[in-house]
């Protein structure tokens, strides 16, 4: 951390917090791509949640009668080739999406914070092995990881998150472990221990509580990635399965029609990038506002 | 010295470990090989056989030793799917189309990354600045079937410039370089970019500066020949990113290569081919990954082994 914040840390232990929400604003203020970025994706979010219970069709829904449709009022983005409704459907994949990429991280601030937590707080001999154990894990190619894991799992949702998750957590750890190690060394951390706070309070109250900012930025810069590597085994067929509309799932289907119905594919194609595209925007912007180690990053 | 030889032991390590799990993935996958070897016949004498030759009636440490000893002379057996050939065979022969895409997507992304990301560090907030930063951040965010749909729809389907799939003439590569491109050009930009941008504020750079040097002969003596290490050593990271997205590309293009090989293997639970692309694939990454922290220990001397 820097070196002109610990006299201040010592004086109110809750400073560092404090300033991080003045730094929020600021870098609202000053960062101009943040702010938009923020609102397409919770639109989006938005969307993806409510779609699904106001439409009045179910995304496997076929009327053979309306194949391939153009944007009508009935269908506002048009048909597909059994005449579902598409975007009942864009919707149900941004569902899965949010699924996908929420539960992940979770599970990855759930494994990744709890051994990286450990590792830098306890130090010594299991600080070095977990964290060699991290190394070899990010050794390790993240798709490759989730084709093999689809294999064995078999193809579907739960060898995805499991696969993501298991890929991600290394990174995670390491964030959380570098932290705590410099937050042990802390003014406001050493006087607490000799105010004599207990060991849970310590680490509740004054490591966790000034982790949790840069776990919230390490979350959003995984998301991004996380719906990206789904699409991408969805697109592949070894993903989320048919007939549940993934936006990978939707994307592959609409291909053979690319000449005569572009529509079709290129409507999923932009939401999806522009979901990724907003959520590193999101991200970067956090980082840069939260993290005071990625400042000045290109 | 002491730091490449630990780097090495730890590489080794990794490698170790990730045969262990190429080796599990594939003797947990479901299905069993015997069955899927004999197919219809339903002969438990034959079937005994066929397990004592494969050796699956041993316990599963052997089974490894069994599997790591071939892997490490070459020898990866049998395919599943198509009996009597050779994993090695099939790897072989799908290996041409990929490596070469990703030789040449990984060329010209150094090609256009380089001279674009020293542009754009040299004049910062210059329309270079903002399309180095578009190309950076839009490759990160593009995925890969994402673009190769936007291109098939203009440039094949469109225009019919080039071949929308298929694979044979200098004219298939086009649309499949053009998507591998995206990620390792956005990589390799950025990094010089920064790169460039570490160098520029060193003492020796305002020094050439000071005592008069045209600003080019600062740039290509001074500032890119230590900027330099960084891309190259990033070069072998793009070559992998080239390689994964050939599972991809190849299955959208069909291109006879080892990504759509991987991928009509896992759907076909031919599992000694899935074995041996992962562990090629495993064997590639981990070596550039070595590669690149020898490179940046050589770059910057207070790296070194936690």
């Amino acid at each position: 951390m820097t070196a002109e914040a610990a006299p201040l840390a010592a004086v109110a232990p809750m400073a560092p917090a404090a300033a991080r929400a003045g730094r929020l604003r600021r870098a609202l203020r000053r960062d101009r791509t943040l702010l938009p970025a923020a609102v397409i994706l919770g639109l989006i979010v938005v969307a993806s949640l409510l779609l699904p219970v106001v439409s009045p069709y179910r995304y496997d829904q076929q009327s053979l009668d309306h194949t391939f449709e153009g944007p009508t009022a009935r269908h506002w983005l048009g048909t597909d080739q059994y005449g579902r409704d598409l975007l009942t459907r864009l919707a149900h994949g941004g569902r899965i999406s949010l699924v996908v990429g929420v539960v992940t991280v979770l599970a990855e601030i759930l494994l990744g914070g709890l051994l990286g937590g450990i590792a830098g707080y306890a130090g010594g001999v299991l600080d070095e092995w977990l964290m060699r154990l991290t190394d070899m894990m990010l050794a390790f190619p993240a798709l490759l990881l989730a084709l093999l894991l689809a294999a064995m799992l078999g193809p579907g949702v739960t060898a995805v998150v499991v696969a993501l998750a298991l890929a991600g957590w290394p990174a995670m750890a390491r964030t959380v472990r570098g932290e705590i190690l410099a937050l042990k060394q802390r003014e406001f951390v050493v006087a607490a221990r000799a105010g004599g706070a207990s060991a849970s309070r310590v680490l509740l109250r004054h490591l966790v509580l000034n982790t949790v900012h840069l776990i919230v930025v390490r979350a959003t810069l995984d998301i991004g990635p996380i719906i990206l590597t789904e699409a991408t085994l969805s697109f592949l067929g070894l993903g989320v399965q048919r007939p549940t509309p993934s936006w990978g799932v939707l994307i592959a289907d609409s291909f053979q029609y690319l000449q005569s119905a572009p529509a079709l594919a290129i409507i999923p194609c932009l939401t999806l990038s522009i979901t990724i595209l907003a959520l590193n925007f999101v991200g970067e912007g956090l980082a840069e506002a939260l993290d005071p180690s990625v400042r000045g990053a290109p | 010295m002491r730091f490449a030889v630990r780097r090495l032991g730890f590489t080794l390590a990794v490698l170790v470990a990730s045969s262990v799990v190429v080796f599990v993935v594939g003797r947990l996958a479901p299905g069993d090989p015997v069955q899927l070897l004999l197919g219809d016949v339903r002969d438990p004498v034959t079937e005994a056989r066929v397990r004592r030759e494969l050796g699956l009636d041993r316990p599963l440490w052997a089974q490894y030793l069994r599997f790591a000893g071939r892997a490490l002379r070459g020898d990866l057996g049998e395919s599943y799917a198509n009996p009597g050939r050779s994993v090695n065979r099939m790897v072989a022969e799908a290996l041409p189309p990929t490596a070469r895409l990703a030789g040449a997507a990984v060329g010209l992304a150094l090609l256009l990354g380089v001279p674009l990301g020293i542009l754009s560090a040299v004049r910062r907030a210059a329309a270079t600045d903002v399309l180095a930063r578009l190309v950076a951040l839009g490759g990160m965010s593009l995925p890969s079937f994402v673009a190769a749909v936007l291109l098939i729809r203009w440039l094949a389907l469109g225009w019919h410039v080039v071949p929308s799939s298929g694979w044979g003439d200098l004219r298939h590569y086009v649309l499949p370089v053009l998507v591998l491109l995206v990620q390792p050009l956005a990589y390799i930009t950025r990094v010089t970019r920064a790169g460039v941008l570490r160098v520029l504020p060193e003492d020796y750079v305002r020094t050439a500066h000071g005592k008069g040097l045209p600003p080019w002969q600062v740039l290509s003596r001074h500032v890119l020949p230590n900027a330099a290490i960084s891309v190259i050593t990033i070069a072998g990271l793009a070559f992998s990113y080239a390689l994964t997205g050939a599972f991809v590309v190849e299955t959208i293009f069909r291109i006879p290569g080892l990504g759509q090989a991987a991928v009509g293997a896992l759907f076909l639970r031919d599992y000694p081919m899935v074995q041996a692309v992962g562990l090629l694939y495993a064997a590639i990454f981990i070596g550039m990954n070595f590669l690149v922290d020898l490179g940046y220990a050589l770059i910057d001397p207070r790296i070194r082994y936690r």
